[in-house]
């Protein structure tokens, strides 16, 4: 099984993820949709952190419509049709990378793995890989 | 004891067109320039085995070094 | 419109009165965006003979139709205003995340008209939009302003700020963003201080239309891929801009000692590979940037971090002001920053100061008791907070080099490397003929990022005045600029080399109109004969004299270093002009000509 990685010590905070990620998952311009997160730690100690899905699958275990399905790559990916924006999946992920604002779209949203990210990202931030075994 | 040398865009001219070339260890970068007929001042950095140095730098065998030229344009 | 936030906003801080309008089409289509908006609504807007620092002067700010979306550093913002340095146009360039913000908002232009009764600052979060107390703010450094602002309102919110620099009017204050980018150039922070406006906080959640959603994707994908596959991408981020200063030093373009040489003997601890082993930690990018020049410091002897030295303060504040460690210069670079002031003005400033202190023309009495030689860190560190607050010494280098020398006289103005008010930032023209001539006729004053031509300079032959190397900086003139009016970063294709081509799909793809290189061109030849046509209705007697460069150019041969002896003639100083006048379709005083203006639209614009 596949996911996103990141190395964050090599992320300089230009969000070309964010908005490559907005355009895959909303057809839009709008980075504030994105399912990936930077967080810049400035002015010290001045350095960004990455946060991305580790398809630990946590969200499709407490969706009550079973929205949260796998696509293609077997990845999870919330099916819009289908979330009723109950927000369970929010407080369950590890990586605070599911998204629910209501302000910007009548559906939660998460990474579906589409890799559009490492297509933009010149730093070699991100990619996809086999989901390691954790101890 | 030799070294590969990349030329990158305009310095392609002064190898006659070829994009590398290989040179004797031994000498500096600077002393390599001259042998190869490339004037130091179009050369904007060298960047050996994927780390800039300067043009002192004391080319080693197996050294793969890539010469940049200086492009249109460096910004503030 | 797609490719447009859509509104044009208007602050008026003398009433209160927020207004929105839709961003007129034609505008749009004859202007573009960014240093285009900036340059227009400075000509139309601003009353001929406004005090720069009155209520009739305006900062526009603009973002531009490729800025916050999926275009390589798609994150630059226009500044334009009636500069108080020099008395004419300002336009400065801010990178980093704001423009973005401005789109998101549904913005293009943010238009600050008027003085404020009260200290404020502006807060945007879409349609809200407020002028707040900024009273617990005024006093403030850049960084703690910033960082208070984005604990109280959210990470979200993009901040620009001033320091008390731009509080206290120093001549060229700057405005600071997302703790280590700068509008820098020509006084925009002063008027923002004029003004009485502390700082603008933006957010905005709305998407930005584009005309072709597929093609536009495609098109941005071919930027990025072409970025990465740049064989320069990793020695430019590597370095970023210091990738230069080894370079400049051979050549003799590093400023020395006040521009009187272009070679520094104390240079190789200034050199970006010693830079990057000795202070750097991160990387740093602007919006949509997969080229990251920015290189954020940690200086272990200060216990401070710095955005910086850019190549720019590395040669202004380093080797002009005889300064060899590169730790002493991003420490400086630091207190410029947090105080609000540019530091290529601060540099070329201190440096006259140094040049006339070592002439004697200043004695410690003239200075604050300060020693004043060049390589004098400590008085360096000293002298900037006292700059930004107006005190001593301070007062008098706060007003900018070319002022001080007319207040000073003594035979000081032979010293003020300035062209137009502007301090010439770090490039030594002794012997480089296009970047002399791009520093003569630059739109701001001696600024080098219009007309970047030092290399051509050195492939062509540096002392060559010809047709062809004048073409080449009018062309430099109209390229790079047109990517401030873009509101996008222009290093992609200058350091990564990537195809210029590869810009127009991706612009007809977001807006929907179709527009060539050629036409593009055409559009920066005209924003950059409205801004030639503001100096001529600003500045009385305008013409030929404005573009000559500091004497030192012509007639002060450097001692020592790669250009030891070599100058330039004013014969050919002369001769650089005439031609580049008749390319530009301008008179022998360098004033366009009737026609020219009509070729380009502007006869009715500039009869006003």
């Amino acid at each position: 099984m596949l996911r996103l990685y990141a190395e964050s010590s090599k992320c300089s905070g230009c969000r070309a993820c964010l908005v490559a990620c907005s355009l895959n998952l909303f057809k839009e311009n709008n980075p504030k949709k994105a399912a990936l997160v930077i967080h810049a730690e400035f002015p010290t100690p001045g350095v960004f952190k990455v946060s991305v899905c580790t398809q630990c699958g946590e969200c499709a275990a407490v969706c009550p419509t079973g929205a949260i399905k796998k696509n293609a790559k077997g990845a999870y990916y919330v099916d819009y049709a289908e979330c009723n924006l109950c927000e369970a999946c929010v407080p369950v992920c590890p990586e605070n990378v599911m998204f629910v604002r209501t302000g910007l779209a009548d559906t939660a949203w998460k990474c579906d793995l589409c890799g559009d990210c490492i297509a933009v990202c010149g730093t070699d931030v991100l990619s996809i890989g086999e989901i390691q075994a954790t101890a | 004891m030799t070294a590969r040398i990349h030329a990158l865009g305009i310095l392609k001219a002064y190898l006659g067109g070829k994009s590398e070339t290989v040179v004797d260890a031994g000498n500096t970068v600077r002393e390599t320039l001259r042998a190869l007929n490339i004037p130091s001042e179009v050369v904007a950095l060298v960047v050996v085995n994927e780390v800039p140095q300067s043009k002192e730098y004391c080319v080693q065998d197996g050294d793969v070094i890539k010469l940049l030229a200086v492009v249109g344009g460096g910004d503030e | 419109m797609n490719g447009y936030g859509g509104q044009i906003l208007r602050v008026n801080l003398s009433t209160g009165k927020i207004s929105k309008e839709p961003t007129p089409p034609e505008l749009a289509r004859d202007f573009l965006g960014g240093r285009g908006f900036g340059a227009y609504f400075l000509y139309r807007e601003v009353p001929k003979g406004a005090d720069p620092l009155g209520p009739e002067n305006k900062l526009i700010i603009s973002s531009g139709p490729l800025s916050g979306l999926m275009i390589p550093g798609a994150g630059k913002c226009d500044f334009a205003c009636k500069s108080p340095l020099t008395g004419g146009y300002a336009g400065a360039s801010l990178g980093g995340m704001f423009t973005a913000e401005i789109k998101y908002a549904g913005l293009d232009s943010i238009i600050l008209e008027g003085i404020s009764p009260k200290l404020v600052y502006l807060f945007i979060d879409d349609d809200k939009i407020e002028l707040r107390d900024a009273a617990s703010l005024w006093g403030k450094g850049t960084f703690a302003v910033e960082k208070e602002l984005k604990e109280q309102l959210g990470e979200e919110f993009q901040i620009a700020c001033i320091g008390p620099g731009g509080e206290n009017g120093v001549a060229y204050a700057h405005i600071n963003h997302d703790y280590g980018r700068q509008a820098g150039r020509g006084g925009v922070g002063t008027v923002m201080g004029a003004k009485k406006l502390k700082a603008i906080a933006i957010r905005g959640t709305k998407p930005i239309p584009v005309a072709d959603l597929n093609a536009y994707r495609q098109a941005g994908m071919a930027l990025y891929d072409a970025c990465k596959k740049s064989e320069l991408l990793k020695p430019w981020i590597n370095l970023g801009t210091t990738m230069v200063t080894s370079w400049c030093d051979e050549v003799g373009a590093l400023p020395t000692r006040n521009f009187s040489a272009g070679s520094f003997e104390g240079g190789k601890t200034l050199y970006g590979p010693y830079m990057r082993q000795k202070i750097v930690i991160t990387d740093k990018g602007c919006f949509g940037c997969p080229s990251p020049c920015g290189k954020y410091s940690r200086m272990k002897r200060y216990g401070t971090n710095v955005e910086g030295p850019e190549y720019e303060t590395i040669g202004m504040i380093g080797s002009n002001l005889g300064i060899p460690e590169i730790e002493d210069v991003a420490q400086i670079n630091l207190l410029c920053d947090d105080w609000g002031i540019d530091t290529i003005s601060a540099g070329g400033t201190i440096a006259w100061a140094m040049e006339c202190y070592e002439r004697g023309i200043f004695t410690k009495q003239d200075t604050d008791g300060l020693d004043l030689r060049f390589g004098n860190v400590e008085a360096v560190l000293e002298l900037v907070p006292r700059i930004a607050r107006r005190e001593g010494v301070g007062a008098l280098l706060a007003q900018g080099v070319r002022r001080a020398a007319k207040q000073v006289g003594r035979g000081s103005e032979k010293f003020a490397i300035e062209v137009k008010g502007m301090e010439q930032s770090a490039y030594a023209t002794h012997s480089a003929t296009a970047m002399l001539l791009a520093y003569m006729t630059a739109d701001v004053g001696a600024h080098h990022n219009r007309a970047w031509a030092i290399t051509y300079d050195l492939q062509v032959g540096r002392e060559l005045v010809n047709a062809d190397k004048v073409a080449r900086v009018i062309w430099l003139q109209h390229i790079r600029p047109m990517f401030d009016t873009l509101g996008a970063c222009r290093l992609q294709w200058v350091e990564l080399n990537i195809d210029l081509e590869l810009y127009p799909p991706a612009l007809e793809a977001i807006t929907g109109i179709k527009r060539t290189w050629k036409d593009l061109e055409l559009i920066s030849e005209r924003i950059w004969n409205l801004t030639r046509m503001y100096w001529v209705r600003e500045q009385p007697g305008f013409g030929r004299a404005w573009d000559m460069p500091p004497p030192r150019f012509y007639t002060d041969p450097p001692k020592t270093g790669a250009t030891a002896g070599k100058i330039t003639s004013l014969d050919d100083v002369n001769k650089l002009l005439d031609l580049y006048y008749e390319q530009r379709g301008w008179d022998s005083n360098g004033l366009p000509k009737p026609e020219t203006l009509e070729r380009l639209g502007l006869t009715q614009l500039v009869a006003q």
